[in-house]
């Protein structure tokens, strides 16, 4: 852009019918809304706490302990949004792409449950572990590397039939991903008949550890809001998004770059289901049930477009914190959780609706 | 020649002691630690009968796939089918399928709303529901009672809303609590958990977030209890301080319990309710009388007799 305000040459005119860019009308980014959004939020909760239960949202109010804010309810903010936060990095590199991700919950049931049959103990409180898997094997007690190397080669081979089937054999990534969330999902419960899978190595516990979760899910955050800004792989993703046929005059490898990113959305929902059964000490069959839609979600409400090309990891760390705040608010208050799933169907409605109005105003005068 | 004679008279005997029985069975879901442990105990024991051939299907929890599954049931001719219903407001239509087609059917786990209406060749399998948070609250009650404690405030976490299950408990819990012997028990809060561990997790650690004292917290399930255990760890807290009561004596919960984490939990005798569905099926099946409701007991489960449930569930 030239600095005394005017329009650039190459950008004189986009969109509908040749309507002109007008660079004033185009105030902030679209992450500065959804952070506005979440202070809101957080605002209402702080007020509606102080006048009818006479206690802080945000505050220290405990004599016992110290410090100005009440870090405890900070952390669990974040720390119950974590896992399905590594996931919602996935899936909003793939709708960036132009492509939607259904089987990321699955995965994370799947990866689960195979990762963690590898990473047993042989014995609990001096008895045989009771839910060992291979102990007949010997498999027990393994090097952490074992189990992560198993659920990254999971992931890494569910990622990779989810973007094969999409880029070879032209199925929409709906169905597609819904092939793989059924399927992944079957794996989850005949993996061991349907029994949980618990007592992990230490080491394998402190995977998701105390805020364990947080520091993976923001560092994973940070290193997919560079990649996606300043690599060739990022700038892809949004040319393809925008314009798939324009990128591919353009010589992006659409294929190749396709299957990379659901194979990247992949490996990150198996990187959520190692965090989220170290965290839990245990593998369930119906774990990470309904996380690709708040996954998905998140992205959303952080202003990642669902018709692709637009959008970013920042907004969508933004997205799952409203969603964080939105947990700790509602027990904050000791509300019904029923009104908890309505007021978040709400918000998530609510945040396309005022991000397409926005849409239509912004950048496009007459 | 007669040794041949004897053999068949022989074999014929004993094909008249065995009866031969083809079961139907619809589970409302495979992926349920619980429903697992009872739909194993179902196949042991048929495993252990000569002629009794289980055909179990999973209704992924979706209530017109089940009917669709007891209408083939009905279809292919089996002698009985067993049904864990995915929705207990939703039985009647199965009830109707089977008795129009004549064939015997049992409820397994979950009480079906048309229970006191049943036909004659059908029956309900479970334990008593109003027991197990029963027995849970009183427990707890009684630790406090224990521990000295004039007043005791403690936080519920529930299961899934719309289950039943979790319904009746945490009404036995208010029930429990309402008596004069107990009252000196205060709520100060109930969340749903959705019966898993990690929501039970984060719910603790939001709770414990408001800094209000508590004295225990009872859930209506281990996985719950063990999430809640987890989040009081995290957070440094003396578990010999805190009360925590379960439900269901899963293998995860009693491990807590040696460890003194968690004070008390129900077993609800899975293995045993998979069995006597079974049991009720067959007799059913051969023209026998069996009670509307077959109640297989709930049973508490301390420190104290730990040993006698840990080679179960």
């Amino acid at each position: 852009m030239r600095p005394d305000g005017g329009k650039d040459v190459s950008q004189t005119s986009h969109g509908i019918g040749g309507l002109s860019y007008d660079a004033k009308k185009r105030p902030w980014p679209a992450e500065f809304n959804v952070f506005l959004a979440l202070v809101i939020l957080v605002a209402a909760f702080e007020l509606v706490g102080r006048v009818f239960l006479g206690d802080s949202f945000l505050f220290n109010t405990r004599e016992n302990v110290s410090g100005l804010f009440n870090e405890q309810r900070l952390q669990i903010i974040i720390l119950q949004v974590s896992i399905v936060g590594i996931i919602a990095i996935g899936v909003t590199q793939v709708i960036i792409c132009g492509g939607i991700d259904l089987s990321s919950g699955s995965i994370v049931g799947a990866t689960a449950m195979i990762a963690m049959s590898f990473a047993q103990v042989a014995t609990v409180n001096g008895n045989p572990n009771p839910k060992a898997m291979f102990i007949d094997y010997g498999w027990t007690d393994l090097p952490v590397i074992v189990p992560l190397l198993v659920a990254i080669g999971c992931g890494l081979i569910a990622g990779l039939v989810n973007g094969l089937l999409i880029a070879y054999t032209r199925i929409p990534p709906f169905i597609a991903t819904l092939g793989m969330m059924v399927t992944a999902r079957g794996i989850a419960k005949w993996w061991s008949k349907g029994q949980p899978i618990s007592f992990p190595t230490d080491s394998f516990a402190a995977i998701g550890k105390g805020l364990m979760p947080v520091v993976i899910f923001i560092s994973l955050a940070i290193l997919f809001q560079l990649i996606l800004t300043y690599t060739k792989y990022g700038k892809h993703c949004y040319a393809i998004g925008s314009n798939e046929d324009a990128a591919r005059m353009s010589g992006i490898k659409i294929a190749n770059h396709k299957v990379l990113v659901y194979a990247i959305a992949g490996i990150l929902a198996a990187i959520a289901a190692v965090v989220l059964s170290s965290k839990n000490l245990t593998a369930q069959a119906g774990m990470g049930v309904m996380y690709e839609l708040d996954a998905i979600a998140m992205a959303v409400i952080g202003g990642v477009s669902l018709s692709g090309g637009r959008g970013s990891i920042i907004g969508t760390v933004i997205g799952s914190l409203i969603f964080g705040v939105i947990i700790s608010g509602f027990t904050f208050l000791r509300l019904d959780a029923y009104y908890q799933e309505m007021v978040k169907g709400v918000i998530i409605v609510g945040a396309v609706v005022l991000d397409q109005w926005r849409q239509r105003r912004r950048a496009i005068g007459a | 020649m007669k040794k041949l004679l004897l053999g068949v008279a022989l074999s014929a005997l004993m094909c008249s002691s065995a009866f031969a029985a083809k079961i139907g069975v619809s589970m409302a879901l495979f992926d349920d630690n619980f429903l697992t442990v009872l739909r194993n105990g179902m196949i042991a024991q048929a495993k252990g009968m000569s002629g009794v051939e289980l055909q179990v299907e999973d209704a992924q929890n979706d209530v017109a796939k089940q009917l669709d599954q007891i209408k083939n049931f009905a279809a292919s001719g089996v002698d009985a089918i067993i049904v864990n219903p995915v929705d207990t407001s939703a039985t009647q239509a199965m009830s109707d399928a089977a008795a129009a087609a004549k064939i015997p059917l049992v409820y397994v786990n979950r009480e079906p709303v048309n229970v006191n209406s049943l036909p004659d060749n059908q029956a309900f399998v479970a334990s008593n529901e109003a027991d197990s948070g029963t027995l849970e609250t009183k427990e707890v009650c009684r630790l406090f009672k224990e521990a000295g404690k004039k007043e005791a405030n403690v936080y519920v976490i529930m299961g899934e809303l719309s289950n039943q299950a979790a319904v009746q408990r945490t009404k036995d819990i208010d029930e429990v609590i309402a008596t004069p012997d107990c009252s000196f028990i205060k709520i100060i809060d109930k969340q749903t958990s959705n019966w898993k561990r990690d929501e039970a997790q984060n719910l603790m650690t939001n709770w414990l977030s408001s800094g209000k004292p508590f004295d225990g917290v009872i859930a209506n399930n281990d996985e719950s209890a063990i999430g809640a255990i987890q989040a009081m760890k995290a957070a440094n807290i003396d578990m010999k301080s805190v009360v925590v009561g379960g439900v269901d004596a899963t293998q995860d919960a009693l491990v807590a319990m040696q460890a003194g984490d968690l004070d008390a939990t129900v077993f609800q005798d899975a293995a045993g309710q998979g069995a006597g569905a079974l049991d009720a099926a067959l007799k059913l099946a051969k023209g026998e009388k069996v009670d509307k409701k077959v109640y297989i007991p709930f049973q508490l489960v301390t420190p104290a007799n730990i040993d006698k449930f840990l080679k179960k569930n």
